[in-house]
């Protein structure tokens, strides 16, 4: 199968294919290698690549996923080239992009209005929790299609506070 | 001793203090509110009462509540931890009023201790240096010029009804002195109608030191050195050592520090644990900053260095035991360090990240001491501060000690929420902290300079970690999104193969 690894603003193709634990795979079209990889704890994989020994945690983020490994962040994006949408549609340059609220909270200010134009980075609403203010940002330009908050609101986390077409 | 202890607080501390009662074979009574019903506290307790509602206004910080737990269960002490009731004047006496023992120091000694000007006047009275400068207003600009010639250049004008900013100044030199005067004044008329301002000595990124200490209440006190905590967010400390390597290097600095301490407290007639904290500057001039009258957060490294349970030592002296040590039996060996972990995202402001904790492994091993309220499948309330446990390590050198932490931060696993501990393995990787160049600006520095964002890492390749996002993202099996639609944009000949994944 193949796949379009994103970082640090590039794409690159990876190909791979799996027997059992064995997983063969080439990055950038770089020399076909073949690593053993099995799922050690929830988001949590051990791989083992050449003789050596990596413990890998996956964490969720808006943008893609954080890998770290022996503490080092990696952010990646994955992708499927045959298709338009990723995985993450937070990130996506197409389709709709949905703000949610990353932990319950209030929403003291909404910033924007439906049927705005907002840069990629431009705040959008201002949700507090645990004493702290957190501005939610646009994460690409586009036009605000909804604005489900209202000043005031209690939200949960992943509630969809606004959609950025 | 005591057959039974109430533990008015929450969290680690109250974990730790359960800890201590059950090594001296004392009952514990654990407190909560409602988000804390199944809290390691609650359940690690032999007796557990419940006070209220989630927030603290409505729980923990319920004077008549926790005393009516107490009277309820038998407790004959309450120890409060820290925060919360913990440097309450009120609480410790309607603890005594109800019969009960406080484990702390006197009501009056918080009192005094409590209001800043009091303590510094106790600390002036005491013979501990304070920082230089006047708290009535300045008559003049002559008058502020004087008084900025006596105390050294850089000081700081501030307005006596004022805070937040306005009406200060920074002044650097003499020529400026009378037109900042003249500023500050007109603007403190302006923000509080009050044109009065006072001056005192602006101590340049000093270091945050503090001295624990440790009386009977038959006059017996004595000081355990210092913690260095000069390491800190928002004037919140997140890094603490003992010893101190300004300190280390510096002979005869521990013991002026003690003494200085020792005296101040005294002073004030303090008994319990308790800590004075002291600004030192470049030059090793060290001035009174406040006292507080509680056991610290961060005294793990206190423990850890001198070999004392001063939980044990803070129940001995309030059930009126005498001090079985002198400063002579004190005794510093190796070198500690404590980070704070909490669950906030630093690569997001340090936005607060509760939620439930979905896989948690603990560090281990020599050296180490994690003291912790948090377990695999606990929810972190957003209620409270969102201190998950402090991890502290020893070893013989600052050197090892930092290598020992740097080895337990990359066994610290946490999941399901955010927490800082990829913050600390940069902190310590550090150069100016590995060298010990610590003071009060100094994550703001920090990360001001971009020393969250990665170093190169040659030793774990990109292809491991692209390898290992594809095949997670293989892995999952987000449902359909109703109208027939993959939400995850997958080809359906790859989710076929997705069952046979990663058995």
């Amino acid at each position: 199968m193949n796949l379009t690894i994103e970082f640090e603003g590039a794409a690159w193709p990876l190909e791979l294919s799996r027997e059992g634990e064995e997983w063969r795979f080439r990055l950038r079209g770089a020399d076909e290698r073949c690593a053993l990889v099995r799922q050690a704890e929830p988001d949590v994989y051990s791989v083992l690549l050449d003789g050596r020994s990596y413990d890998a945690r996956i964490e969720e983020a808006p943008e893609g996923l954080v890998v770290v490994i022996a503490g080092h962040r990696f952010e990646i994006g994955v992708r499927d080239p045959r298709r338009l949408s990723r995985k993450h549609a937070g990130l996506g340059q197409e389709g709709r992009q949905n703000v949610t609220a990353p932990m319950p909270g209030k929403v003291v200010r909404v910033l924007v209005s439906p049927g705005d134009e907002v840069a990629a980075g431009q705040g959008l609403l201002v949700v507090e929790a645990m004493k702290m203010q957190n501005e939610l940002k646009a994460l690409r330009r586009g036009r605000v299609e909804t604005i489900a908050a209202r000043e005031g609101a209690t939200v949960t986390a992943g509630e969809v506070l606004a959609t950025i077409a | 001793m005591f057959e039974k202890v109430l533990i008015a607080n929450r969290g680690e501390i109250a974990v730790r203090v359960i800890r201590t009662l059950r090594e001296m074979g004392i009952g514990s009574v654990a407190v909560y509110s409602d988000a804390d019903r199944t809290s390691l506290h609650v359940r690690m307790a032999d007796e557990a009462a419940y006070l209220g509602a989630s927030p603290s206004s409505e729980s923990y910080l319920r004077i008549e509540r926790i005393l009516d737990a107490a009277r309820k269960h038998g407790a004959e002490a309450i120890h409060p931890g820290y925060g919360f009731l913990s440097e309450n004047a009120e609480f410790a006496a309607a603890c005594a009023d109800a019969g009960v023992v406080f484990i702390g120091p006197s009501a009056e000694s918080i009192r005094a201790m409590g209001s800043k000007t009091e303590a510094r006047r106790v600390a002036i009275a005491a013979g501990a240096p304070v920082v230089p400068g006047i708290t009535t207003g300045l008559r003049d600009g002559a008058q502020a010029r004087q008084l900025a010639r006596e105390f050294g250049y850089p000081v700081l004008l501030k307005a006596v009804g004022g805070g937040g900013g306005k009406g200060m100044r920074r002044v650097d030199r003499e020529e400026e002195i009378e037109a900042a005067f003249r500023d500050a004044s007109s603007e403190a008329e302006r923000s509080f109608r009050n044109a009065e301002v006072y001056l005192e000595k602006l101590i340049e990124k000093p270091r945050h030191i503090e001295i624990q200490l440790l009386g009977d209440r038959y006059g017996n006190l004595i000081h355990l050195g210092e913690r260095e905590c000069s390491l800190q967010r928002r004037h919140q400390k997140v890094v603490e050592e003992c010893p101190s390597p300004l300190v280390a290097r510096t002979p005869g600095m521990r013991e002026k520090m003690g003494e200085a301490a020792v005296r101040a407290a005294r002073a004030a007639g303090y008994y319990n644990a308790g800590t004075v904290e002291f600004l030192v500057d470049a030059d090793c001039n060290f001035y009174f900053l406040e006292m507080n009258t509680r056991l610290q957060v961060e005294h793990p490294v206190t423990e850890l260095v001198t070999g004392l349970d001063l939980v044990r030592l803070q129940l001995e002296i309030a059930a009126g035991e005498k001090l079985g040590l002198g400063q002579e039996d004190i005794h510093w060996r190796g070198s500690a360090i404590e980070c704070r972990v909490y669950a906030e995202d630093p690569y997001n402001n340090f936005f607060p990240s509760p939620g439930t904790i979905t896989r948690l492994t603990r560090p281990s091993g020599p050296g180490i001491r994690l003291d912790g309220c948090v377990y695999d499948g606990w929810t972190v309330p957003i209620d409270y501060d969102p201190l998950l446990a402090k991890l502290a390590v020893w070893a013989a050198t600052r050197d090892d000690a930092i290598a020992r932490m740097l080895r337990a931060l990359g066994e610290y696993d946490v999941g399901g929420i955010k927490t800082n501990l990829g913050f600390f393995r940069r902190i310590l990787d550090d150069p100016a902290f590995r060298g010990g160049h610590l003071h009060t600006q100094f994550i703001d520095e920090f990360l001001a300079r971009g020393g969250l964002a990665e170093s190169a890492a040659p030793d774990v390749p990109l292809e491991v970690a692209a390898l290992v996002a594809a095949i997670h993202t293989l892995a999952q099996t987000p449902a359909a999104n109703g109208n027939g639609q993959r939400a995850d944009g997958l080809s359906p000949w790859l989710q076929t193969g997705r069952s046979e994944l990663l058995r």
